[in-house]
C-alpha cells in the first residue's frame, strides 16, 4: 500500500506553494494598480490617461506577469479541487487536459490584449 | 423517578436490515455526571441486548469508543449526558464502513497509520553505556503530538478523509510529525517523502475539524502545516 504514496513524481507541494505565492503577487498587483489608478493619476481620471499609461512598455510587461499569475492561481484551484475530489485516472487526465486547454487559451487572449493597447 | 434522556441511536445489521435506520431509547440519569457510555451501557445491559458498540477502558485512555455523537465525533466515555442537547443522536464514526451500529472497520484507517511508519527510525548506533537521550527542552517538543490515542475521531471527521479514499488523514500525519520532531529520529527525509503526495500533506485544506473532534485537545492542523513547511524549505 505505500507504493501508492511515492514515486508518483507531482506530489503537489509546487502547487501548493506557488498557489501561496501567486496570490500574493495578485493581491500587490492589485493595490499598485488600485494605488496608481486612483492617487497617482491626475485628476480628472479620464480613458486617455489611463490608455497612455497601459500602452507604455513597463506597464505592459507588469500586466503580462500579473496576468500570468492569475491564470495560473485560478486553474491551479481548479487542479486542487479536482484533486479533491477526482480520483479516475482517465477522467482526472481529462479535467488536467482541459484546464491546460483553457489556461492557454486565457493567457493567449489576456496577451494580446494587452500587446494591443 | 430519575429523569430521562432520548438517544436516538444508528442501528444497522447488515445481515438483517436492508437499510440504517434509527432507533429512540429512553435512558435514565441515575446519578450526576453520567456518562454517553453510561447511558449506551444501561440500554445495552437492560433493554436492547443486540446493540453494537465498542468501549474498554471507560476512561477517555485506549480511544475505543470514539462516536458521532450530536454531529461532532467525541468519545463516549468522557461526554457528559448532561452537556448534550436532545434528542442524543449518536452515530457511527462518519466516512469509516459500518460493520454492525455503532462498530465501524478500522482497517483503513490503521493501514494508514502504518504508512507513515509511526515508530523511531534511527541510523546512528545507540551510545553504548545507556540509552538514547533527549534533553527536557527536545522532550517539550513532543508535548501536543505524543498523547495521541488513535481513536480516529480527527480522520473521520475531516471533509478531505471523506472526499479522497487515499489520503492519510490528520491522525496518521500528526503521528508522521510526532516522530520527525523527535530529536532522536533519524527518519524524517523518508517521511517527508511519503507525506509529500496528492494523498499526503497538501490534500489538508485548514478545515480544522479534527481540532475541535481531537478528545485530546491535540492540533493535527498545526502539525499539518509543519509537515507542509518542513517540505517546501528542503524543496524550494
Amino acid at each position: 500500500m505505500l507504493g501508492k504514496y511515492q514515486g508518483s513524481g507531482r506530489s503537489g507541494a509546487f502547487d501548493w506553494y506557488f498557489q501561496r505565492i501567486s496570490g500574493i503577487a495578485l493581491v500587490i498587483g492589485l493595490f499598485v494598480h488600485f494605488i496608481v489608478l486612483h492617487f497617482m493619476t491626475e485628476p480628472p481620471l479620464n480613458y486617455a490617461k489611463v490608455m497612455a499609461r497601459l500602452s507604455s512598455p513597463l506597464w505592459k510587461a507588469f500586466d503580462i506577469v500579473f496576468l500570468v499569475f492569475a491564470v495560473y492561481h485560478a486553474l491551479n484551484g481548479f487542479k486542487m479541487i479536482i484533486d479533491d475530489y477526482v480520483h479516475g485516472p482517465s477522467i482526472r487526465s481529462f479535467l488536467i487536459g482541459t484546464l491546460w486547454v483553457v489556461a492557454i487559451v486565457f493567457f493567449v487572449i489576456g496577451f494580446l490584449t494587452i500587446v494591443s493597447l | 423517578m430519575a429523569k430521562t434522556v432520548t438517544f436516538t441511536i444508528f442501528r444497522y445489521d447488515p445481515e438483517r436490515d436492508k437499510r440504517p435506520y434509527y432507533k429512540n431509547y429512553k435512558v435514565e440519569v441515575r446519578r450526576p455526571g453520567m456518562m454517553v457510555l453510561d447511558g449506551l451501557n444501561q440500554i445495552r445491559w437492560e433493554q436492547d441486548g443486540t446493540l453494537a458498540y465498542r468501549r474498554s477502558c471507560r476512561e477517555g485512555v485506549c480511544g475505543s469508543d470514539g462516536l458521532n455523537i450530536n454531529g461532532v465525533n467525541m468519545l463516549s466515555c468522557i461526554t457528559h449526558i448532561e452537556d448534550l442537547k436532545e434528542p442524543i443522536v449518536i452515530q457511527p464514526l462518519p466516512s469509516l464502513p459500518v460493520i454492525k451500529d455503532l462498530v465501524v472497520d478500522f482497517t483503513d484507517f490503521f493501514s494508514k497509520y502504518y504508512i507513515v511508519k509511526p515508530y523511531l527510525i534511527t541510523k546512528t548506533p545507540p551510545p553504548s553505556d545507556r540509552e538514547r537521550l533527549q534533553s527536557p527542552e527536545d522532550r517539550k517538543k513532543l508535548d501536543g503530538l505524543y498523547e495521541c490515542i488513535l481513536c480516529a475521531c480527527c480522520s473521520t471527521s475531516c471533509p478531505s478523509f471523506w472526499a479522497d479514499p487515499d489520503y492519510l488523514g490528520p491522525a496518521a500525519l500528526l503521528k508522521a510529525w510526532r516522530f520527525i520532531a523527535d530529536s532522536r529520529d533519524e527518519g524524517s527525509d523518508e517521511r517527508l517523502e511519503i507525506v509529500n503526495d496528492r494523498h499526503g500533506v497538501w490534500r489538508c485544506h485548514t478545515i480544522l475539524n479534527c481540532i475541535e473532534a481531537c478528545p485530546k485537545q491535540l492540533n493535527p492542523t498545526e502539525a499539518i502545516a509543519n509537515l507542509k513547511k518542513a517540505i517546501v524549505q528542503r524543496k524550494f
